[in-house]
């Protein structure tokens, strides 16, 4: 390597400039690698920070990255909450010489922190809310790696926004955690369909009521999921969807009808509603649907009690003051003034009446309706019909073939006399005089089993389940021209059904024109059982032998 | 210039932000290369091996850089084997890329391999290596692998051909280079809770009077122990920090590839 002839003061200078050399080329070295290990160590901070998680996740993992980075032992961050100055400790590692406070009221309060604790060294990551603050645990050495802390302190930007996201993924994940609760917690039906009208989310309601898992409702027509067309609510051309995806006006108010689980329809109030209303992002369409089968009902009964109250009301009423006014106006025998006077009181006791049973509805509709229970013959409870009867001489119809051993029924025997006196009423209403009104009783099992039997015009079939129903009178009836509310037979029905009992409507078991409605009261507590088991084969003897 | 080092170099820049790591080490790659007159001592040669010279393991066939080549295809193959496994374990505790990435890297260094001109020593051409697969794999293994190789790389210095004890200091130089970029110990489920036991195990191996071939299984049995126990612990660095907890009951991908790449290197397929 040296020229020949070279003197020993030239060989040792190149010899020092060759140590030289080398020495600057060993610390260029290891300046290259120090520097490739802080860009490795930047490189590996950022993916942890692009990495996403909670708020504690990512604070976890940054801490315990930060703690090696720096050569520490421990390491803590505190973070802020949006829009507030106070920072709560969310995730610690390693033991520090004193513990860390769980809350800081405000960055400078860290700032404080670090400056009495020499055991610390702080790192505000971002002043601006959320603020986020980092503790590091200085080891017995008393230093730090001061590479790992300059790469800590040149990602504090990067940081301080990775939490930020955090902290607004974890509000945005809570948001729409709460708002699908409202939307799954909802009883009303809630379907959101995709600009083809494709559905998109159905909430459970909508599947109790549609009787259709959301999974499978999913990627289907609207049309097909709702059967509108069907259910005779609307036609294709019709759909509100369709108008409010085309007009991106929301529809406040619109009745129609779905098909219900059960394939029957329901008549439904929708509002609709389409999103974004603008333009921007998927257009998604929401129908809120709510069943108003009930309301409808509720509006039906209404209005026939408008109906009936109104004509039952004003003939009575336009007949009380024809004859007050003849009786006014006229000079009339006192005789026949005697006689216009008792068509008043017939008609008012009429009224009466009418307004009783109205005021029994009101009852009825009580929730719940408080019986007053207690143990009574059956046979009592005729007999004391029969007398109520001798006043209008109604009695000597009243045919009673009961048993002589029937067992006691516990019942309140108020309200089952009201029973007994509207349905006897209604037999001997709309059977002609003198036809006789059979009442009988049987027992079967924990119950006695009562009928009354006319013989006037019978309930055709088809209006059977609908008498029962309030302010509903059979057609038949309203031809006769007989005077009715519709509301006896509902409200013997709700008081033998508040009984546990049933009340149905047949043909006689004779064969003879007529009606027979029969109904079940509950046998006292201690004759339940046993006596029942008894009785049914005797049953049909005894009524056989009192027709007979 | 040999336009080789510069696009080699030129890769390294444009993907990673890190031009004077990169110009300091080609610097010396070149000067040694080019054999300038004053040679500038490697950090690799300022201890040298005290094993080095005359090795009493002679007998077994030395490893050559034509062995190495064969040893890195090998590599390769194993890698592509287990990509889709790799990458399976990845998508648990990191982002699900692993296989892949290392599958791209190594394809990468083969074709190098076809690049690098046949008296290349294994020094040599493990330094390239390792640039190579910073260059092209994704993700942190890229950076850690590719200083495991430059490390061993130094090592090998300019010998063409290496005894056991230089294999050993290498191994253990690559473990030392993978701990000291990555900040990482031995369990915290790292690659390096495969390499660490494996250069252990090849080092003391070696000292015990072992051949290479004894002493390279002994390191794969090391290495396969090291990377089981990784299931039951908690990450402490890389990406699986953010599952917590959730990290144990896992094999650590990275330990597992590290298991498959020496097991190729071993000359096992």
């Amino acid at each position: 390597m040296t020229e020949p002839g070279a003197s020993d003061s030239e060989l040792d200078g190149l010899r020092a400039r060759l140590a030289a050399l080398e020495r600057e080329y060993r610390s260029a070295f290891d300046q290259a690698q120090r520097e490739a290990d802080a860009l490795f160590a930047q490189y590996q901070l950022s993916q942890l920070v692009a990495s996403g998680g909670s708020p504690a996740e990512l604070g976890q993992a940054v801490v315990v990255e930060l703690v090696r980075l720096a050569g520490s032992e421990a390491g803590a961050i505190w973070l802020g909450e949006t829009g507030r100055p106070k920072l709560a400790l969310i995730a610690a590692t390693g033991e520090f010489a004193a513990p860390l406070p769980g809350e800081l009221a405000s960055v400078q309060e860290a700032r404080d922190l670090g400056a009495q604790r020499r055991d610390l060294r702080l790192i505000v990551l971002g002043d601006e809310l959320p603020a986020s603050v980092i503790a590091l645990a200085v080891p017995g050495t008393g230093s730090l790696d001061d590479d790992g802390l300059r790469v800590a302190q040149l990602a504090r930007h990067e940081l301080a926004s990775a939490f930020a996201s955090a902290r607004l993924r974890e509000a945005l994940e809570r948001e729409r955690h709460e708002l699908g609760a409202v939307v799954d917690g909802a009883t009303d039906v809630i379907v959101q369909v995709d600009e083809a009208r494709r559905v998109v989310r159905l909430n459970p309601a909508g599947e109790r009521t549609l009787g259709i898992e959301a999974a499978l409702a999913i990627g289907r027509s609207c049309g097909d999921v709702l059967g509108c067309a069907v259910a005779g609510g609307h036609g294709e051309d019709h759909c509100p969807l369709a108008e409010v995806i085309a007009t991106a006006r929301p529809i406040a108010y619109r009745e129609t009808a779905i098909r219900g689980a059960q394939g029957t329809p329901i008549r439904i109030a929708g509002g609709y509603s389409r999103a974004p209303s603008a333009a921007g992002g998927p257009i998604r369409a929401t129908a809120i649907l709510r069943d108003i089968t009930a309301v409808r009902a509720l509006e039906q009964l209404r209005e026939g009690f408008v109906a009936t109250v109104s004509h039952e009301l004003r003939t009575p009423l336009a007949l009380v003051r024809g004859y007050a006014e003849t009786i006014l106006h006229f000079e009339l025998p006192a005789e026949e003034q005697r006689e216009y006077v008792e068509r008043i009181h017939g008609v008012t006791s009429r009224l009466g009446s009418l307004v009783d049973q109205i005021l029994d509805i009101t009852h009825l509709d009580a929730d719940p309706l408080i019986l007053e229970r207690a143990p009574v013959a059956f046979a009592a409870l005729v007999a004391r019909l029969r007398g109520d009867l001798e006043i209008s001489g109604d009695d000597a119809r009243l045919v009673t073939e009961l048993a002589a051993d029937l067992p006691p029924i516990e019942v309140d025997i108020v309200r089952i006399g009201r029973v007994l006196e509207n349905l006897v009423g209604n037999a001997l209403k709309y059977a002609p005089a003198p036809s006789p009104i059979v009442i009988g009783a049987s027992v079967d099992g924990d119950w006695l089993v009562a009928s009354i039997d006319d013989e006037g015009v019978g309930i055709p079939e088809a209006e059977r389940s609908l008498v029962l129903e309030p302010f509903h009178r059979a057609w038949n009836v309203r031809e006769s021209r007989i005077p009715g509310t519709g509301l006896g037979l509902y409200i013997c029905r709700r008081l033998v059904e508040a009984h546990g009992g049933r009340l149905s409507l047949g043909d006689r078991p004779d064969g003879r024109p007529g009606t027979r409605v029969s109904f079940n009261l509950p046998l006292a507590a201690d004759r339940r059982r046993g006596v029942g088991r008894r009785r049914p084969t005797a049953q049909p003897a005894s009524r056989g032998a009192a027709r007979g | 210039m040999d336009a080789r080092w510069i696009r080699l170099g030129g890769g390294w820049a444009a993907r990673r932000p890190l031009p004077v790591a990169g110009s300091a080490v080609y610097t010396r790659s070149i000067g040694s290369r080019r054999g300038f007159a004053v040679s500038i001592p490697s950090p690799s040669r300022v201890a040298d091996s005290p094993l080095s010279g005359e090795s009493p393991l002679s007998v077994e066939q030395p490893l050559t850089a034509e062995r190495l080549r064969t040893c890195l295809v090998r590599v390769r193959r194993a890698v592509d084997r287990h990509a889709a496994y790799l990458t399976r374990l990845d998508a648990v505790l990191g982002d699900g890329d692993h296989g892949d990435n290392l599958s791209t890297g190594f394809r990468a260094v083969e074709e190098l391999l076809a690049e690098l001109p046949a008296e290349t020593t294994p020094g040599e051409l493990l330094r390239a290596v390792g640039h190579r697969l910073v260059a092209t794999v994704g993700g942190a293994s890229g950076p850690l692998y590719g200083t495991a190789f430059i490390e061993a790389g130094f090592r090998a210095g300019d010998a063409t051909e290496l005894d056991p004890p230089t294999v050993a200091d290498m191994l253990v130089a690559a473990a030392n280079g993978l701990a000291r970029r990555g900040r990482c110990a031995l369990g915290d489920k790292t690659i390096l809770d495969a390499l660490r036991p494996a250069a252990d195990a090849f080092r003391d191996a070696v000292a015990g009077g072992a051949t290479g071939t004894v002493a390279a299984a002994s390191a794969v049995a090391a290495a396969r122990a090291g990377m089981r126990a990784t299931r039951p612990l908690v990450a402490r660095r890389g990406l699986a920090l953010r599952l917590g907890e959730r990290s144990a009951g896992h094999l650590d991908p990275g330990a597992v590839s590290c298991l498959v790449i020496l097991v190729a290197l071993a000359g096992h397929d």
